[in-house]
């Protein structure tokens, strides 16, 4: 049994403590998707709040057969679906963005809080479901079954969109250059 | 990494950057969690009562539940777009007719749920009310028309649904439905359905 399956079981026999173990260890990883999807962080600790919450609520019908991160992961991914939608207006990060891209990709820099404001300037501006594809895909390194197991979307649809969303962010990078 | 592009390839990199976390959040998740009840496992028998099942019609009471449905409901349109914009039914897609949830009672709150796709495989309807989770509410498929149902019981108030209809060659496609009040454009690219329980959806 793995530790998370574990853990469930500890849950499931009255013991709470045993859910701040699996809480502990997803939760750095659900807050990198759900602030790179959301885009500001107030956002994404209501996404992560109410996501731990439900899948505490919903513990008993988690199903063994499935990997608990999958299971959270798909809570977590209507979660931010849900909160983008109540969402009445988008912050608007305002960087700078020309000395920041002076700095991408070419001349690696160090990391610096400007790199992560850039980077999430960038996500912001794709289309929701391009970025959702794009960061399951390549920051959650799923697989696309995976991704069509949380997202309920087809594999060939999410092919399509991780494609456009590398096409968006390439055409940003060209057209910048090229000024 | 990301067919190979120097830019994409720096942005999915720095994006995998693992992020600063507020080292209370998870003592104010925890403290959330311990005010709810302890979660149960739902029971063999409860599990036996909503697993889906094919129900043996007779041909006249099958004609009879078929014409009652179309009665009610009006033909929409065809399925041939997913959340995305993208054709995943293919060559099969299904021409599919639902009718808005009807409330069987207001008092019970009990909602049903119909959705006329007859080259499904299986279809769910997903919403705020089961966690959008495709696997949680399975619709049943009647022996006539390609019809799939469920009833679910649901606390009054808002609910946003759609159907998660998966067809015969794999494919998955969530589908709104299509005579029902649409939910406000989420900016996800594909809008869900609403409905009002205990008041008129809008």
């Amino acid at each position: 049994m793995s530790d998370d399956a574990a853990d469930v079981q500890r849950v499931l026999s009255g013991d709470v403590d045993a859910y701040a173990k699996l809480v502990d260890r997803y939760y750095d990883r659900c807050a990198r998707f759900a602030i790179r999807m959301l885009g500001n962080r107030d956002d994404a600790e209501d996404a992560l709040q109410s996501t731990f919450l439900r899948a505490y609520r919903a513990l008993g019908r988690y199903q063994e057969r499935d990997r608990f991160s999958a299971w959270l992961y798909r809570i977590l991914v209507n979660q931010c679906r849900s909160i983008a939608a109540r969402r009445s207006h988008r912050e608007r990060v305002f960087v700078r963005e020309e000395a920041l891209l002076l700095n991408a990709p070419d001349k690696r820099p160090a990391w610096t809080g400007e790199d992560e404001e850039f980077v999430q300037r960038v996500l912001n501006e794709l289309d929701p479901l391009l970025r959702e594809a794009f960061l399951l895909k390549y920051v959650e390194e799923l697989s696309y079954e995976e991704m069509a197991a949380l997202t309920g979307a087809g594999v060939s649809a999410l092919k399509m969109r991780v494609k456009r969303a590398c096409d968006k962010l390439r055409e940003r990078w060209e057209r910048i250059r090229d000024d | 990494m990301t067919e190979h592009d120097p830019y994409v390839d720096w942005i999915a990199r720095e994006a995998k950057r693992p992020v600063a976390v507020d080292p209370m959040a998870i003592e104010r998740v925890m403290a959330r969690v311990r005010l709810e009840a302890p979660p149960t496992v739902r029971s063999t028998r409860w599990r036996w009562l909503v697993e889906p099942r094919s129900l043996p019609l007779s041909p006249l009471v099958g004609t009879a539940l078929a014409a009652g449905l179309v009665g009610i409901g009006a033909f929409v349109g065809h399925l041939s777009i997913d959340r995305g914009g993208q054709n995943l039914i293919g060559g099969s897609a299904a021409p599919a007719v639902n009718q808005p949830p009807l409330a069987l009672s207001s008092d019970t709150n009990v909602i049903k749920f119909v959705l006329v796709a007859p080259h499904a495989s299986n279809v769910a309807v997903v919403g705020d009310f089961n966690d959008w989770d495709s696997k949680a509410t399975p619709m049943t498929r009647t022996k006539t028309g390609g019809t799939w149902s469920v009833a679910i019981r649901l606390p009054a108030g808002r609910h946003v649904y759609a159907f998660v209809v998966n067809g015969a060659n794999g494919s998955t496609q969530w589908v709104a439905d299509p005579t029902a009040p649409l939910a406000p454009e989420d900016g996800l690219g594909a809008p869900n359905s609403v409905v009002l329980v205990g008041g008129s959806a809008s």
